[in-house]
């Protein structure tokens, strides 16, 4: 079975990859919408209020921008765009940012759960877990289609994931309520350290899959049989040219099928993976006793993390990837070193004691969002589509203003932290800050506006 | 070579100039001028929905009969001759029976002009140039001396617009090859266009029929302005057509017309309007005159006359006429015809390809799931204080403040007591939040009085001068701002006791040099206190109770005896409880020193 007659090979996936892109045009314009509130605040409209926008913000770049790669992903790990539901593909992408914008046009009528990153509630909330059942079934229906051709272990590696992924919209339900909170640090109000390694290792366990499952094994032992892959630079597409002449192995292999051949690789490196597991169980204990940062189990646990910060640009040097990937990559590997030891120094008793509350934490924040995870996102484009993810300059200027906000918000942070006395009593400083702040986010929003022009033709 | 990228030829700027024209015509004559000149011809409301409803309905029968009988140049240039005829004699015309006459000649004449140039301009230009076109003929009726002319003078600048355009409308007659066009299926240009028509006329009606709306968003320093936003978007929505931008560009029309038509809601926004509006505005009218020739799916002049037709009978004069009805009667834009708008534009950009029917089935369905589950939301609470807490959770207050005062930390000394972590996560949901743009609100009821919360939600920067929070007056217009006071005032006010002991224990440290009293009293006191400290200050008739007079007393809680100085810089502090007295709490010790001083200066 082909792709369906009429429309893109990859459809479903660059349908993903333009929502993605618009929805971080949108999300970019509303963050520098409030950063000019927060010079102008006489810029509110009306009902549209300054609080009401932040979530809209927040989501959009969570569920719309970071999402949308991952649905990409997933729709072309079970080669949805092969397969006889092909032209579904598209379509669930449009009901998933359905479900965003009536997530939006539920924030600003100020219909919201109160819960930072999982504020679903009433008809939004129905509106996204409709999106994830037709997700579901488009990816189930790719699976019976596809998964014939697969080797056993990749179909039921590949149904274990719909078996999980089934399991997400109850998980949604469940974790949006306002009946379920988190371990609290009683110290701060804020996460404990446990918390903090939990989500991390979701974001290690992603990092850990993405070369695996689009990139290529370095040493070349695991190359499928039909011949060897090769970077398509004249095609402009990421994926290995084989030499048999049957449509579903001659032309571009996407690079999720790249991933057949990878699994065995687990089996060289074990280390890593059992240190993965160790790092799985050591936040199941810290999160069951608990604590604050001051206790030397929730700062042990949160060290936990710092081995990764050498350990996954090590694991990834050990694949070859496309070309046009690698200032990501660089990028990507960067971000997330100064996201870790900036997280570890950030925990740190005194320290957090005078960041908690202030831009210090935004920053942060930024530096997870606009750093680490844009370029997360941007890498995994890269290697869906094999299009290069803007020109050397606009990379450049994203990764510099992103690097002026998170270190204009941090000195502002660490001037707040000595007191709430410095919000008011440098209001020129403070709003110095603000306005780096604003011109920062200007910036951005005028590269992803580049990024979503030029994949407009896509 | 897009479409727009035309070489300038002769053609091609007289086609722009005849869009300019017509455009100019319609705007200042048939818009405008003809209007007031019927009001001051004694003409009463009723005479003058009869004059305009006869000028859309000659309108439309012109442009369907130019549709029938073919449109051709001469046929323009005729109707244009027409319409410079009829405004010349307008202003002597204006009572009954000789302004419906010339209500229906205009209306005759601007069906046919408007139709006929839409089918013809690809005959003789790009798209671009009907961009150009359109943003010229917005952009003259900006410039300060056709804007604010009399009525009459702006009768006879349209009549100069109908000359210009009558000489400028080209000869030629035949379609040039036109492939990789973007179709957008009458039905749904019809919804599209309407849908911005009738969003436009109500922001534009309300926007003209208010004097402090007027003067804010095109009073006589904005005009130039507003001439150069039409201009620059215009031209940027002909070469956007022309790049294949057909359907999206709707949607950013939209987006711009729905925040001109919010922002004029609100008073602190409404500078914003002057900004959207002639954005939105000229970046949809370009794509109004460019759809029947460019992106109908037609190929040919006849054809093009009939759908401009259609479009110009429903969008425009339909369209038109229900905005300002809807304007007249309920004298502001409901955010959820907005909304309904943008739902019918984003909609058609979506369905208008029948490729897509599959995605038009699944935003369906998701948006049908949603429309059935919106009953799940529990009803509202009697009390004040619930409903107050939904006010807090709704406005996103948790986004700015916090509802955490950290045990141990200097948060106390500033914020009041800490609660245990347990009664803290007994909330659904948690209010804890996690950035203070501004104070923790644990125990703010505890530190303020209802009046002077009230006071800072109409106005923050009145009580605070750098203050980034924004304006929360219109939740007063119903009862959600009283609902938010109460809800602050009671969940915080159990701490009163605690709070008091912690300002009895409090002594500053050092002194006030290096602080300017002055300077500190105008930005924090005087708005209550009055600038020369005798209680009439601006905000002062807020308050159930006068402010103090700190010069002449009297002076319950501070008179002279013991520790003056201490109790004083104890109230600036911490505030009085109870009263409307609130606390400074963010204030450095020499600053309440340096106030404490210039305070006791009143007396003296």
């Amino acid at each position: 079975m082909t792709t369906s007659p009429g429309i893109p090979a990859d459809a479903g996936v660059s349908s993903a990859v333009r929502h993605a892109l618009g929805w971080l045009v949108f999300g970019n314009s509303a963050g520098l919408y409030l950063a000019m509130l927060l010079l102008y605040p006489s810029l509110q409209l009306a009902d549209w209020t300054y609080g009401r926008w932040v979530p809209v913000h927040l989501n959009v770049q969570l569920y719309g921008w970071t999402s949308l790669p991952l649905v990409a992903w997933l729709l072309s790990i079970y080669e949805v765009d092969r397969s006889r539901v092909s032209r579904w593909a598209p379509a669930a992408v449009w009901a998933w940012s359905a479900a965003l914008a009536l997530g939006v046009y539920h924030w600003l009528g100020g219909v919201t759960s109160g819960k930072i990153f999982l504020d679903w509630k009433g008809g939004a909330l129905w509106a996204l877990m409709a999106a994830l059942v037709i997700l579901w079934f488009v990816l189930a229906a790719a699976w019976q289609n596809r998964s014939a051709g697969w080797n056993k272990r990749r179909r039921l590696a590949a149904l274990a994931g719909l078996i999980g992924l089934a399991l997400v919209p109850a998980s949604l339900i469940l974790t949006s309520s306002p009946a379920t909170y988190p371990p609290v640090d009683r110290t701060t109000g804020g996460p404990t350290g446990s918390s903090l390694l939990g989500s991390a290792l979701v974001v290690v366990g992603l990092m850990l899959l993405l070369p695996r499952l689009a990139a290529k094994v370095r040493d070349g032992r695991d190359r499928p049989p039909s011949g060897p892959c090769e970077w398509k630079e004249d095609s402009g597409s990421c994926g290995y040219q084989t030499a048999s002449n049957d449509r579903d192995s001659s032309t571009l292999h996407s690079p999720d099928r790249c991933g057949e051949r990878s699994l065995p690789f687990l089996k060289k490196i074990p280390g890593i993976w059992i240190f993965f597991g160790v790092s799985w169980i050591v936040f199941g204990v810290t999160e069951a006793i608990g604590g604050t940062h001051h206790d030397v189990h929730q700062i042990g646990a949160m060290l936990f993390l710092l081995p990764w910060v050498w350990w996954l640009p090590r694991d990834g040097s050990h694949f070859d990837w496309p070309e046009g990937s690698r200032s990501w990559r660089m990028a990507m590997f960067a971000w997330w070193g100064l996201l870790v030891v900036s997280g570890l120094w950030m925990y740190q008793p005194g320290v957090l004691d005078r960041l908690k509350f202030t831009q210090g934490l935004v920053a942060h924040s930024h530096l997870a969002m606009a750093g680490f995870t844009t370029s997360f996102c941007a890498l995994l484009l890269v290697l869906l589509t094999g299009r290069r993810m803007g020109g050397a300059v606009s990379v450049v200027v994203w990764h510099v203003a992103a690097l002026a906000m998170i270190v204009t918000l941090t000195v502002m942070g660490w001037g707040e932290g000595a007191g709430p006395a410095w919000m008011s009593a440098q209001p020129a400083w403070r709003e110095l800050g603000l306005v780096v702040r604003a011109l920062s986010g200007g910036l951005m929003l005028a590269v992803s506006l580049l990024w979503l022009h030029e994949r407009r033709r896509l | 070579m897009v479409e727009g990228a035309v070489p300038m030829n002769g053609v091609a700027l007289r086609a722009a100039v005849a869009v300019a024209a017509v455009y100019g015509f319609f705007l200042i004559f048939a818009q405008f001028s003809f209007v007031e000149l019927l009001r001051s011809g004694g003409a009463s409301l009723t005479m003058e929905k009869t004059a305009l409803g006869i000028m859309a309905a000659a309108g439309i029968a012109g442009g369907f009969l130019a549709a029938w009988r073919g449109v051709t140049p001469v046929m323009v240039r005729i109707a244009l001759g027409v319409a410079a005829l009829t405004s010349s004699l307008a202003p002597f015309a204006s009572a009954m029976p000789g302004a419906l006459g010339v209500a229906a000649a205009t209306g005759a004449a601007l069906g046919v002009a408007t139709v006929g140039l839409s089918a013809l301009a690809p005959a003789w230009c790009g798209v671009a140039w009907v961009g150009v076109g359109t943003g010229l003929g917005y952009a003259c009726c900006n410039f300060p001396a056709v804007f604010q002319q009399s009525p009459a003078g702006q009768a006879w600048i349209g009549a100069g617009f109908a000359v210009v355009g009558m000489l400028a409308v080209p000869a030629r007659t035949e379609w040039r090859a036109m492939e990789h066009r973007k179709v957008i299926p009458l039905w749904g240009a019809l919804a599209m266009f309407t849908a911005l028509v009738w969003l436009d006329s109500a922001a534009f009606f309300i926007i003209q029929h208010s004097e402090d709306l007027r003067s804010g968003t095109w009073g006589e320093p904005m005009l130039w302005r507003n001439a150069a936003v039409h201009l620059v978007l215009a031209c940027v929505a002909g070469f956007w057509l022309a790049s294949g931008g057909a359907r999206a560009l709707p949607g950013v029309a939209w987006v711009l017309l729905a925040v001109a038509a919010l922002a004029v809601n609100g008073e602190s926004t409404r500078g914003l309007a002057g900004w959207f509006y002639p954005a939105g505005v000229s970046l949809y009218s370009a794509a109004l005159v460019a759809w029947p020739g460019w992106f109908s799916g037609v190929n040919g002049v006849r054809p093009a006359a009939w759908r401009a037709a259609w479009l110009f009978a429903v969008a425009g004069w339909f369209g038109s006429a229900n905005g300002i009805g809807m304007a007249q009667t309920l004298k502001q834009v409901p955010p959820v015809f907005v909304a309904g708008a943008g739902a019918v534009v984003i909609g058609v950009m979506v369905l208008s390809d029948i490729k897509h029917w599959r995605a038009a089935l699944t935003v369906a369905v998701v948006a049908l799931v949603a429309a059935f589950s919106q009953g799940t939301e529990s009803p509202s609470p009697s009390s004040a204080m619930e409903r107050g807490r939904r006010v807090y959770l709704s406005e996103g207050c948790i986004h700015c403040h916090s509802q955490y005062v950290r045990p141990g930390s200097p948060d106390e000394a500033i914020w009041g007591p800490a609660r245990g972590v347990e009664e803290v996560l007994k909330g659904e949901p948690v209010l804890i939040g996690n950035r203070r743009q501004g104070p923790d609100l644990t125990n703010v009821g505890a530190r303020r009085s209802e009046a002077w919360l009230k006071v800072h939600f109409l106005n923050p920067r009145e009580l605070a001068p750098d203050s980034a929070m924004p304006s929360y007056a219109h939740l007063f217009d119903d009862g959600r701002g009283q609902d938010l006071v109460r809800y602050l005032k009671e969940s915080g006010v159990s701490a009163t006791a605690s709070l008091m002991a912690e300002s009895a224990r409090w002594k500053p440290v050092g002194s006030g040099l290096g602080s300017d009293g002055k300077s500190l009293f105008g930005s924090h006191c005087a708005a209550c206190h009055g600038a020369l400290g005798r209680g009439h200050g601006p905000l002062s008739w807020h308050l159930a109770r006068p402010p103090a007079n700190l010069s002449k007393g009297p002076f319950i809680w501070s008179a002279a005896g013991e520790n003056l100085d201490l109790r004083i810089a104890r109230v600036i502090k911490f505030g009085i409880p109870g009263t409307d007295m609130p606390g400074h709490e963010t204030l450095l010790d020499r600053d309440v020193l340096a106030l404490k001083d210039y305070v006791l200066g009143f007396r003296h």
